[in-house]
């Protein structure tokens, strides 16, 4: 018969761990067992990118994908991007451009452009749509979409200059 | 989805072991894109998943031989890897290019190569590629291993020449000098779409004359399959506009294309002529 | 500029009210909704189209564990005895009912602790059909012996349904018609008549949050938490089903993840309600990106359009013959063959005008509202029809629009008038904006390219009323509870900026109390652009109230007229501490003349009017018929723009929702069933499809009964986008293509037929 495991891991810079199902996604473990609500499933089919979240640096469809294989793994979340009440320059970006209708789609968008801007710093507009294919918006805030990516890629300079 | 056993064997006997019973319910789970939609649709019902993540060296890695150059590729290496490989891009661009339009990153961080043939679905991007490249599969069983092209995968729509207990283990895919190849994907509904057809396509061309060249037709079909009365039409030949109608001509005569929702069957003859053209037209003159 | 654009909170784009929700994700969607002790549903569903159904067996699925029961028609019937609903017709069983009308029709419904137990436990169903011969084709319907109704069942809600009822043998669920002059003596004098046929595709809503309802009932009441865009109605309507006073039906909701019209009236509410009775615990049911498919969708239409035109171009008659592709259950079918086959005949002055507008059922899912009450398909007939007309007669194409357009103050073929309608101005700023006047490349070789322009309107559903509360706090803080749901499209903040700019507050700090029927006053429903105009109305009247309140309480509390004392000092001072409200309310009712029953004539029959225009340039490869959409320009009227950028960002959303209605969302069915239910083959517009250059403006105009002269603009870009485009490719390759959505294949074969070689059939 089918028995549960315990997996260890990283949720959003925590160490946490989960009596997991062999059939478990992503999205149903953090919903259902973290109550974490920015993960969500709608196409369930990989296409829509509602569920995205990353792991180990990789964005992945949360939908389609087993926690089971998430034991020592990093995970994160769009409830772990901001810190604390400060947004991430990507939110900031997605509120400025006015970026979103009804949300439901937002943080995976987020959480996309994050991975986007991690490996292209300052990516050119075919680019950005390439990358952005596995994410829809029925609301169609398409365009503001971009002028948030182009915003973020500022703040982010920014950010780096700062630091820098 | 129903529950299921899953396990993640360390060595390849482990794995033979947990994959050697006749029950196709139990599979070998590898990024586990295509097995997951299918458990999701109640389409697949797995009594146990045997993962190969963590099988180790033969089924990771991109490598280039220093003999002769070509690459050998785990199958359990992700599209995202080979995408992002420098080496890849250098040798092989067409698989880069390829990439671009290949369902999404998501999907290209998780899939793997050796899940994507085993899945034997027609409308793949990829397959078409590895053919015209003409690239090798090695597959290992508990007996023994052998290595076939990549072709001969392929039996039927949604259907393999792989046996139970049967696990792709890596490619190996030649680089041949002076040839150069591209993947034309055409898409009949959104720009984001299964291809209504695909063509590999790779040649090998001294002025407009083609010396030798692999045509493959995916997706309109129901399984990636060579057009060689195209390429007989073509081969030795020097290209002009009633020689790249008559291959285009050839290439329609020789498929099965069904109608679907991507297009007639009269239509996507008609774009399989078009764009066999067009790109032997335009590979030839790059 | 004038005194209301350079107003504080007028004409601002202050951000969404909840957009930090929504960037990390902690905004509330029923999505995530867990009560104690709750149920989840799986439906298992027909497969077949149209049929009697012999058995039922539930006794598999009933022996999984973890599966509490399984429920079928004959179990609701003990809670509600009679389990039919709906917003214009009681047609629709809360599960089938002795028969199935659509493949996909709910039959039983698997109730289990954990979701993927029901799902498991629905696939071991199985039922027995004894098939029955199928209609789907809206034309065929009119005819048809097959009948997918014995008999009509209109809801007693509507009056002027009711001649319908026990009607039998028909699958015409209502007629609509509009009669102005005579059009058959206005053919006999004209020069020139004209004849064409266009059909429209059946598409889907799509909203990314699917479908999701969770219900509570308790003895004698029921609360449900539902994304639904119609709160008030869903109480109206499962009071209605269970007997019981408003009072007792709660209905919550917070916000949506899209709606688009599909969440109106009552969807998944009736069946949770009813399961939630059986079962006697809280159920939720979610449905599936899949399932969405058959639970509503947008009609199909055929629309026979014939016109007479005299030689110097004026058009003196049009007739107009909509058919409505209503599927198997009604839904707001009939309020979309009324509202729409209204403004057929298009935003032009024509002395002698027919319309007939049918509503037919179909063995199809059922088909109601989808941003546009049907006037998307409508204008697809008659702005290609436009330029048809122009063309054969030589005509310029703006020329002969601008000879015909409806002006301001003249009367719409029900004699209602034109007012504050800027159809005119959207055609010709659209006009502006795709440079029309500069020389254009159309290409060469194997390469054509095209350029096309449409305008459209839409009349509002009337009488409609909207109800608002303000109320101000002890500390003079202040909430502001509305019926209107935001499903994304920024009413939240919107209504607001109105409350704010009345009583001269931040509107950022005004909460909104989001729909609770407990709570929130009655509102008819966020549909068909009515909000802004409706809902803000009566916002504003509450606010009004509000502070005539505080005039009083001043002086009352003996201040000198015009006092500044801010409230919370007048509270103290009244109450002796922090203490008491202020409650203004606000009710609003549009002026509204019921249409004749015989010729639809009404001086006022739509509260304001909804107006916009499209340009499109394309490109087409001749060879394959593939285009690309080089271009795209809407403008709408939207009257004062209360939020610019939110108003742009409405226009451009519906935009690219019709985008893709126009070339590539297709539900495509053989036999009855459904081929490309998922996203994975039925194509909603990603970001590689935006056009390269695109577009959206408003007209600088006013409103001038609406809310600081704003009107609603959630529709308006929907209307002339698709003519638009078909008009730019039948400029490109000389052909009409009479048939969404438009394909490269379409092309293909409409050029293949012109040059003499048609391409074979499937």
């Amino acid at each position: 018969m089918t028995t549960p495991r315990t997996i260890r891991f990283k949720l959003n810079g925590r160490s946490v761990s989960a009596d997991i199902m062999p059939h478990e996604t992503i999205v149903d473990m953090l919903t259902q067992r973290f109550d974490l609500k920015g993960a969500r499933e709608s196409c369930g089919q990989g296409l829509c990118g509602c569920c995205t979240v990353n792991i180990d640096g990789m964005a992945v469809s949360g939908c389609l994908s087993l926690a089971w294989f998430l034991d020592g793994k990093d995970v994160q979340t769009i409830e772990g991007v901001a810190n604390g009440a400060t947004l991430d320059p990507v939110q900031q970006a997605f509120i400025e451009a006015g970026a979103f209708q009804c949300g439901f789609c937002t943080p995976g968008f987020i959480m996309m452009v994050r991975q986007l801007l991690d490996l292209h710093p300052d990516p050119t507009e075919d680019q950005m749509r390439h990358f952005l294919t596995g994410n829809l918006c029925r609301c169609s805030a398409y365009p503001e979409i971009i002028d948030a990516v182009k915003i973020a890629v500022a703040k982010r300079a920014e950010l780096a200059h700062l630091v820098a | 989805m129903t529950s299921f056993d899953l396990v993640e064997p360390e060595t390849l006997e482990d794995a033979f072991k947990w994959l050697g019973v006749d029950d196709s319910s139990v599979r070998p789970f590898g990024g586990g894109t295509a097995l997951m939609l299918m458990m999701k649709a109640q389409l697949f019902t797995p009594v146990r998943l045997v993962s190969l993540r963590k099988l180790g060296r033969q089924f990771e890695g991109i490598e280039r031989s220093s003999n002769d150059g070509s690459f050998r590729i785990g199958a359990m290496t992700t599209f995202s890897q080979l995408e992002h490989s420098p080496e890849i891009r250098a040798h092989l661009p067409v698989i880069t290019q390829t990439m671009k339009t290949l369902a999404n990153v998501r999907v290209r961080n998780v899939a793997t190569v050796g899940g994507n043939l085993a899945h034997g679905d027609p409308h793949l991007d990829l397959p078409p590629v590895w053919m015209a490249l003409d690239a090798s599969a090695t597959i290992v069983n508990s007996s023994g291993t052998r290595t076939i092209p990549v072709g001969d995968i392929f039996s039927g729509y949604y259907e393999t020449t792989l046996e139970q207990g049967d696990l792709i283990a890596e490619l190996r895919v030649p680089v041949r000098p002076g040839w150069r190849s591209r993947y034309i994907k055409v898409t009949t509904r959104a720009e984001h779409d299964w291809p209504a057809l695909g063509i590999g396509l790779s040649l090998h061309a001294e002025g407009r004359v083609i010396k030798d060249l692999r045509i493959v037709l995916s997706a309109a079909i129901d399984k990636p399959t060579r057009l060689i009365g195209a390429e007989n039409v073509l081969r030795g030949k020097e290209i002009d506009d009633a020689l790249l109608k008559r291959a285009g001509e050839a290439a329609a005569d020789e498929t099965h294309i069904e109608t679907d929702n991507r297009g007639s069957a009269p239509y996507k003859k008609h774009l399989l002529r078009v764009h066999i053209a067009r790109a032997v037209s335009a590979l030839v003159t790059e | 500029m004038d005194a209301v654009t350079a107003s504080p909170n007028i004409g601002r784009s202050i951000p969404r009210l909840e957009a930090n929700d929504k960037v990390t994700g902690r905004i509330e969607y029923i999505h995530h909704l867990r009560l104690p002790g709750m149920l989840y549903g799986k439906i298992f569903r027909s497969n077949v189209p149209h049929a009697r159904i012999k058995s039922v067996d539930v006794s598999a699925a009933e022996a999984v564990e973890g599966v509490f029961q399984v429920v079928t028609i004959d179990d609701i019937r003990k809670v509600i005895p009679h389990p039919y609903y709906g917003p214009a017709f009681h047609d629709q069983p809360i599960l089938a009912d002795g028969k199935v009308r659509f493949a996909g029709e709910p039959v039983a419904v698997v109730l289990a602790t954990d979701k993927r137990i029901a799902e498991q436990a629905a696939a071991l169903i199985v039922a027995e059909y004894e098939d029955l011969p199928g209609v789907f084709d809206e034309v065929d319907a009119m005819t048809s012996q097959t009948l997918v109704h014995d008999e009509l069942k209109p809801a007693a809600t509507f009056p002027d349904l009711q001649h319908l009822k026990g009607r039998k043998g028909t699958n015409i669920a209502l007629d609509y018609h509009l009669v102005r002059g005579d059009v058959e003596e206005g053919f006999a004098k004209a020069d020139h008549v004209f004849e064409h046929v266009f059909r429209t595709q059946q598409v889907m809503h799509t909203p990314m949050e699917p479908f999701v309802s969770v219900a509570d009932a308790q003895d004698g009441s029921v609360t449900l938490h539902t994304a639904s865009q119609g709160p008030s109605f869903v109480r109206i309507e499962i009071a209605r089903l269970l007997g019981l006073p408003e009072n007792r039906v709660r209905v919550r909701v917070p916000h949506l993840g899209g709606g688009f019209g599909g969440k109106l009236y009552i969807k998944l509410e009736a069946l949770v309600t009813a399961l939630s009775m059986v079962a006697r615990r809280p159920v939720k049911i979610a449905l599936t990106m899949e399932e969405q498919f058959f639970m509503v969708t947008r009609h199909p239409c055929t629309f026979t359009i014939k016109s007479g035109v005299n030689k110097d171009g004026r058009i003196i008659a049009r007739h107009c013959e909509v058919v409505w592709n209503g599927g198997a259950y009604a839904d707001i079918g009939p309020r979309v063959t009324q509202k729409a086959g209204f403004t057929s005949a298009g935003p032009y002055d024509i002395e002698n005008v027919l319309i007939d507008s049918y509503a037919v059922y179909t063995n199809r899912p059922p088909c109601g509202a989808l941003r546009g009450f049907g006037a998307p398909q409508t204008a697809w007939a008659y702005e290609c029809h436009t330029d048809m007309i122009a063309e054969a007669l030589g005509l310029d194409k703006i020329e002969f629009r601008r000879m015909n357009i409806l002006r301001e103050g003249r009367p719409q073929a029900s004699g209602t008038p034109m007012v504050d309608a800027a159809v005119e101005q959207a055609m010709d700023h659209t006009l502006d904006l795709m440079n029309w006047k500069l020389p254009f490349d159309r290409g060469s070789g194997k390469i054509r390219r095209g350029r096309g322009v449409a305008i459209g309107f839409k009349g509002i559903t009337a009488p409609t009323t909207s109800v608002a509360i303000v109320n101000l706090y002890g500390d003079g803080s202040c909430a502001l509870y509305i019926g209107t749901v935001d499903m994304g499209q920024g009413s939240d903040t919107v209504m607001a900026q109105i409350a704010a700019e009345v009583l001269n507050i931040d509107p950022a700090a005004i909460k909104i109390i989001h729909p609770d029927t407990d709570v929130t006053p009655y509102d008819m429903g966020t549909l068909g652009s009515r909000s802004t105009y409706h809902m803000g109305t009566a916002v504003r009247l509450a606010a009004e109230d509000a502070k005539a309140k505080i005039a009083a309480l001043a002086a009352e509390l003996g201040l000198p007229e015009g006092t500044n004392a801010p409230l919370a000092e007048l509270l103290r001072r009244k109450y002796g501490m922090q203490a008491g409200n202020i409650i203004g309310t606000g009710s609003f009712i549009p002026d509204y003349q019921k249409p004749d029953t015989k010729t639809g004539q009404t001086i006022k029959g739509t509260p304001f009017w909804g107006v916009g225009a499209s340009g499109a340039e394309v490109e087409v490869d001749t060879e394959t018929g593939h285009f690309t959409i080089t271009k795209l320009v809407n403008v709408a009227d939207v009257g004062t723009a209360i939020n610019p950028k939110m108003v742009l960002q409405q226009l451009s959303g519906a935009a690219i929702m019709q985008l893709g209605f126009t070339t590539t969302e297709n539900m495509v069915f053989r036999d009855g069933q459904l081929t490309n239910g998922s996203l994975a083959d039925y194509k909603i517009p990603n970001l590689l499809d935006m056009p390269r250059e695109f577009i959206n403006d408003y007209t600088q105009s006013r409103q001038k009964d609406g809310p600081f002269g704003a009107k609603g603009a959630g529709e308006s870009t929907t209307i002339a986008l698709s003519p638009a485009i078909g008009n730019a490719i039948a400029d490109a390759i000389g052909l009409f293509l009479p048939d969404l959505p438009i394909t490269p294949e379409s092309i293909f074969r409409a050029l293949q037929d012109a040059n003499g070689t048609p391409l074979a059939g499937e």
